[in-house]
């Protein structure tokens, strides 16, 4: 397995140093006639999107992309439709064939699998959830939930009490017989969910699922999203084109423009310190103090005083602070593992909400 | 000819010629006027020139007379088709007899159990009901010759259309050499594919079969395709994202998906089964047809009832049983009730097996002689009576015979002499200009190159004499047609009224409609044209209301927003916008007419259909083969003339 010293700055330190499950590097997808010269050629690669179509009549709908996912983080990859983040999550089980660049799974290189294991692969390590659900109609809940496991050949009462526990899991109980026409937008997703959990793969990989719910909805199961995740730790690779949502779930986020990866990092970095005009125009309405973090936002070294007033965790949101702070007319400290790192008042917070910190450390 | 120089003509045209049909015509016009002198001065005017004709009466019926002498002995066929003709005519026996040694209340119970089932009380009720019919009729043994020959060919029917299907829905390359000629099977009529079965196996019962199943596979192959290539990609995709393998995709995903076109399917090759089943009695089938056939031949019109209503009865029920198949998928109670449904079956096969036990052991295994019903005699009486009273003489309205002796002299006669008189390349150039117009240079190529073929086989005038009947129906049909299509997408009460007309009448086979024609309109070309408007009315009358009827309401909303009169309405709104329904509406009229019209050679409509029947009767197979095939061209000459390029890009899709 190999070790990644690139250090992210995630908010759980830990994150950093699990193994990496998917290992992506150099992926390209090339769409049109000899595809394959594309990411061959130096001076292809250069080109513009519009010019490339011009030049050689191929789309890159995934232009040289790497990160790696690691043990159980959420790794949203977010993006506008028509940047490449549906493509670049197809060919990670090669739903979607890579025209170059290496993938990896737990060290395993995806691309040279033969179809047997490639089939392994997809039946037993990452599992899929879609954004139209693609649930079989002719199908029951519990027979759409179960036939992943069909399809690896488990036996029937096994596989329907296996899919048994994960509809209860997901919030399903009593429509285990229902077709999927008979149920409303969220819980067909539900049972896109279950069909994926049921297999009990290493990775989730989840395609766009909310976006085709109402708001009310698709909070709900973001919510449940989280929670599963909190309860099982399983890794998730979440693709979404609504920004709110990657903060919501996110670990990290790789930010996609033109299949390309115009910035990967933690939510308070991508919010805090983007990369570029396009990232900074993209968060630009993104209510800042429920992103960044305390430990951002404090003066280092300070401490308010004995005894800790006020005493805020360092990965607490800004918005508690301003809670924190406002109440008590003073200023607060940040601590972490007993030990005070700093304090955050008024003018911090303020300078948080405004986003103009970041003005004032460069003068 | 002037259709291939298209693709660089349209680079300059537009500028100068604003009118895409305009600039079309011109260019026509263009290589006409370069193309007629050449050909006048080569060949002369007027009918076809000889000069230009292959007669292939001779070697065809060489070719004939080898396959009569050989066909006991060379191993072509005693090998070959000698065992396809053994094993159908031993299957079709075999069925036959099973119907007979369930007697007629086992049959009964079993159709009325199974519809019971598959549909409903109702329908288990008129299943039961409409094969009591047959028995009362005194025609429980017709039926069952033609069930027993319906069986066997919609099995065979069925595993031929479902293999292609599976073919052309899995492979793009199976489905680009399979679709063209399904797409033009489908529009050629029934008798076309008489000649070369007979051809080949002779008149008789693996002839019939045959030619049925050659008849009815082609929608049973055409749906299985699309249903497997419409199913949702996503589907395929979480399939495929699950690990399954192209075999557990095909079972447990596709073929699922697509149970809706496959049931679709199966109700119309069952359906097209039937007709041409019915037809199939011209080459020996038996059963109901042949009832009918020689009935009409006698013009006895009472006897061809009393075979015609079962023909009628076997339609509605075989067609309502298995649509509603196809419509239960939404069924909730389908998943939830899987023991009850089970024992559901169980209990109607108990039934079914009890009620035909009891039906063995009571010795009534024939159908008792003494409860059947003869409705030919009196049916015959209406007739004699309506042939005093109504044919002729009436005052004021004339009578039927009247109508249909001036629609000939008036309409069918100047209509038909006007055509042979015509110059032959005048017509090949009304043909180019009318599918060019409505189509693209490609069905206007096809369609020229086809009526070309026609003057080729030398069976110009017949043809053209079919193609006026055909003309004088399809005016009539689409002028009834396109008004009761308005008035009904007017009218939401006209509209009911007229529903479960159309759908009896759409479900008959063509082989009937030739019955009432016949006792309103005696025997002629007049009845044949009769009997195809009303065959074609449906179709025309449906695809027109539901065209008008999808147009755009907001369209429409805004039209009346800005004071338009209904006239208005029609007019400049929903006539513009459902023109591609409208055009639809034509090649559907054009195809369903023509495949009537030639079965109008039975009762005296002459020209091709009569040549076709002619060689069969008198063994006289060159004839017929060269008749049949200008059938062929000249169906595909209509299919493309009318065919608007819409629907090319629909199928494409």
């Amino acid at each position: 397995m190999s070790t990644d010293t690139r250090t992210d700055m995630t908010a759980h330190t830990t994150i950093e140093e699990r193994p990496p499950v998917f290992s992506v590097d150099g992926l390209w997808k090339v769409f049109g006639p000899k595809a394959e010269t594309v990411p061959a050629d130096p001076e292809l690669t250069s080109l513009p999107p519009a010019e490339l179509r011009e030049r050689t009549g191929c789309t890159a709908a995934v232009r040289d992309v790497s990160f790696d996912v690691r043990k159980g983080e959420v790794f949203v990859v977010m993006g506008l439709s028509g940047s490449g983040k549906s493509t670049l999550v197809r060919c990670l089980t090669r739903l979607i064939e890579p025209t170059a660049g290496t993938i990896a799974i737990e060290g395993e290189d995806v691309r040279a699998m033969d179809r047997t294991r490639l089939r392994e692969l997809r039946r037993h390590r990452a599992a899929m959830v879609f954004q139209h659900f693609g649930l079989l109609p002719h199908r029951t809940v519990v027979d759409n939930v179960a036939y992943g496991l069909e399809i690896q050949g488990v036996g029937k009462s096994e596989r329907r009490d296996r899919a048994q526990e994960v509809v209860e899991k997901v919030g399903l109980e009593g429509m285990e017989q229902r077709r999927p026409s008979e149920l409303s937008g969220g819980q067909r997703q539900r049972v896109g969910l279950a069909r994926a959990l049921a297999v009990d793969p290493e990775v989730l990989l989840f395609d766009e699922p909310f976006s085709a719910l109402d708001p009310l909805i698709r909070r709900d199961m973001q919510e449940e999203v989280v929670r599963l995740h909190q309860e099982e730790g399983r890794t998730m690779v979440f693709i979404t084109h609504d920004l709110s949502e990657a903060l919501k779930l996110g670990d990290r986020i790789a930010l996609m423009r033109d299949g390309e990866v115009v910035q990967l990092g933690t939510p308070e970095e991508i919010v805090g310190s983007p990369a570029d005009d396009y990232v900074r125009e993209f968060v630009r309405d993104v209510p800042r103090e429920q992103v960044m973090t305390v430990r951002r936002a404090m003066r280092p070294g300070e401490c308010a005083g004995p005894g800790h007033p006020g005493a805020i965790e360092a990965g607490a949101v800004v918005a508690d602070a301003i809670q924190v702070v406002s109440r008590s007319h003073r200023p607060a400290c940040v601590v972490e593992d007993g030990r005070c790192l700093g304090v955050v008042d008024h003018e911090r917070l303020l300078d948080v909400v405004a986003g103009t910190e970041l003005r004032k450390e460069a003068v | 000819m002037a259709t291939v120089t298209a693709p660089a003509a349209r680079v300059f045209l537009p500028g100068i010629l604003r009118h895409r049909a305009a600039a079309k015509l011109a260019l026509l016009a263009l290589a006409a006027a370069v193309l007629v002198p050449l050909a006048d001065a080569r060949w002369s005017s007027g009918s076809w020139p000889a000069a230009l004709t292959v007669d292939l009466t001779q070697p065809l019926g060489r070719v004939s007379d080898w396959i009569i002498d050989n066909r006991d002995s060379h191993p072509l066929f005693l090998y070959g088709f000698g065992y396809v003709s053994n094993a159908v005519v031993l299957s079709v026996r075999a069925v036959y007899l099973v119907l007979l040694a369930a007697g007629w209340a086992g049959v009964t119970a079993v159709a009325g159990l199974v519809a019971w089932r598959v549909a409903g009380v109702r329908l288990g009720l008129g299943a039961a009901a409409a094969f009591v019919a047959c028995g009362l009729l005194g025609m429980w043994i017709p039926t069952m010759q033609t069930l027993a020959l319906m069986v066997v060919a919609v099995l065979v029917s069925v595993a031929v259309g479902a293999v292609l299907g599976l073919a052309a829905g899995l492979s793009d390359r199976m489905d680009r050499v399979l679709r063209p000629v399904l797409d033009t099977m489908q529009v050629l009529p029934a008798f076309a594919y008489l000649l070369p079965v007979v051809l080949v196996f002779g008149i008789g019962v693996p002839a019939a079969v045959l030619a049925t199943v050659v008849y009815a596979a082609p929608p049973m192959a055409r749906l299985t395709s699309l249903g497997l290539r419409g199913a949702d990609k996503e589907v395929l995709e979480a399939v495929e994202s699950l690990g399954a393998t192209s075999r557990q995709r095909l079972l447990t995903a596709r073929i699922p998906l697509a149970r809706k076109e496959l049931l679709l399917g199966l109700n119309q090759t069952i359906m097209m089964a039937l007709s041409m089943a019915v037809i199939a009695s011209v080459i020996g089938a038996g059963g109901l047809g042949d009832r009918v056939y020689q009935a009409l031949a006698s013009v006895d019109v009472g006897a061809a009832l009393a075979a015609g209503i079962p023909i009628v009865l076997l339609a509605v029920v075989l067609d309502r049983v298995t649509g509603a198949a196809g419509d239960g998928e939404g069924d909730p109670a389908g998943g939830r009730t899987g023991l009850s449904r089970r024992a559901g079956w169980a209990y109607a096969l108990a039934t079914a097996v009890a009620v035909a036990l009891v039906g063995r052991f009571a010795g009534r295994l024939d159908w008792p002689g003494s409860w059947t019903l003869n409705i030919a005699e009196p049916v015959n009486r209406a007739v004699d009576w309506m042939t005093d009273h109504l044919y002729s003489g009436v005052p004021v309205i004339g009578g039927t015979a009247d109508w249909a002796g001036h629609f000939t002299t008036w309409v069918l006669d100047p209509l038909r002499d006007g055509l042979q008189a015509l110059p032959w390349w005048s017509v090949l150039l009304i043909v180019a200009a009318l599918a060019w117009v409505i189509g693209t240079w490609r069905t206007a190529l096809t369609a020229v190159l086809a009526m070309a073929a026609i003057g080729v086989l030398g069976v110009w005038r017949p043809s053209l004499d079919t193609l006026s009947q055909v003309l004088a129906a399809v005016a009539v049909t689409l002028v009834l047609g396109f008004a009761t299509g308005v008035a009904a997408a007017r009218s939401d009460r006209f509209e009911r009224l007229l529903r479960p007309v159309l759908d009896v009448f759409q479900t008959m086979p063509q082989f009937v409609y030739l019955i009432p024609v016949v006792a309103l309109f005696g025997v002629g070309r007049a009845p044949a044209v009769a009997a195809a408007v009303v065959y074609a009315l449906p179709a025309v009358v449906r695809i027109t209301t539901q065209g008008l009827r999808q147009v755009d309401p907001a369209a429409l909303e805004s039209a009346r927003s800005l004071g338009a009169s209904s006239g208005q309405q029609i007019r400049q709104v929903q006539l513009p916008l459902a023109r591609p329904a409208l055009l639809l509406a034509l090649n559907q009229g054009v195809v369903l007419v023509l495949a009537v019209v030639i079965i109008g050679g039975l009762v005296g409509g002459g020209a091709l259909g009569y040549d076709v029947v002619f060689g069969l009767a008198q063994g006289d197979l060159a004839t017929g083969l060269v008749a049949g095939a200008a059938i062929v061209c000249l169906g595909l000459m209509l299919d493309r003339v009318t065919q608007p390029t819409e629907r090319r890009a629909e199928k494409g899709a």
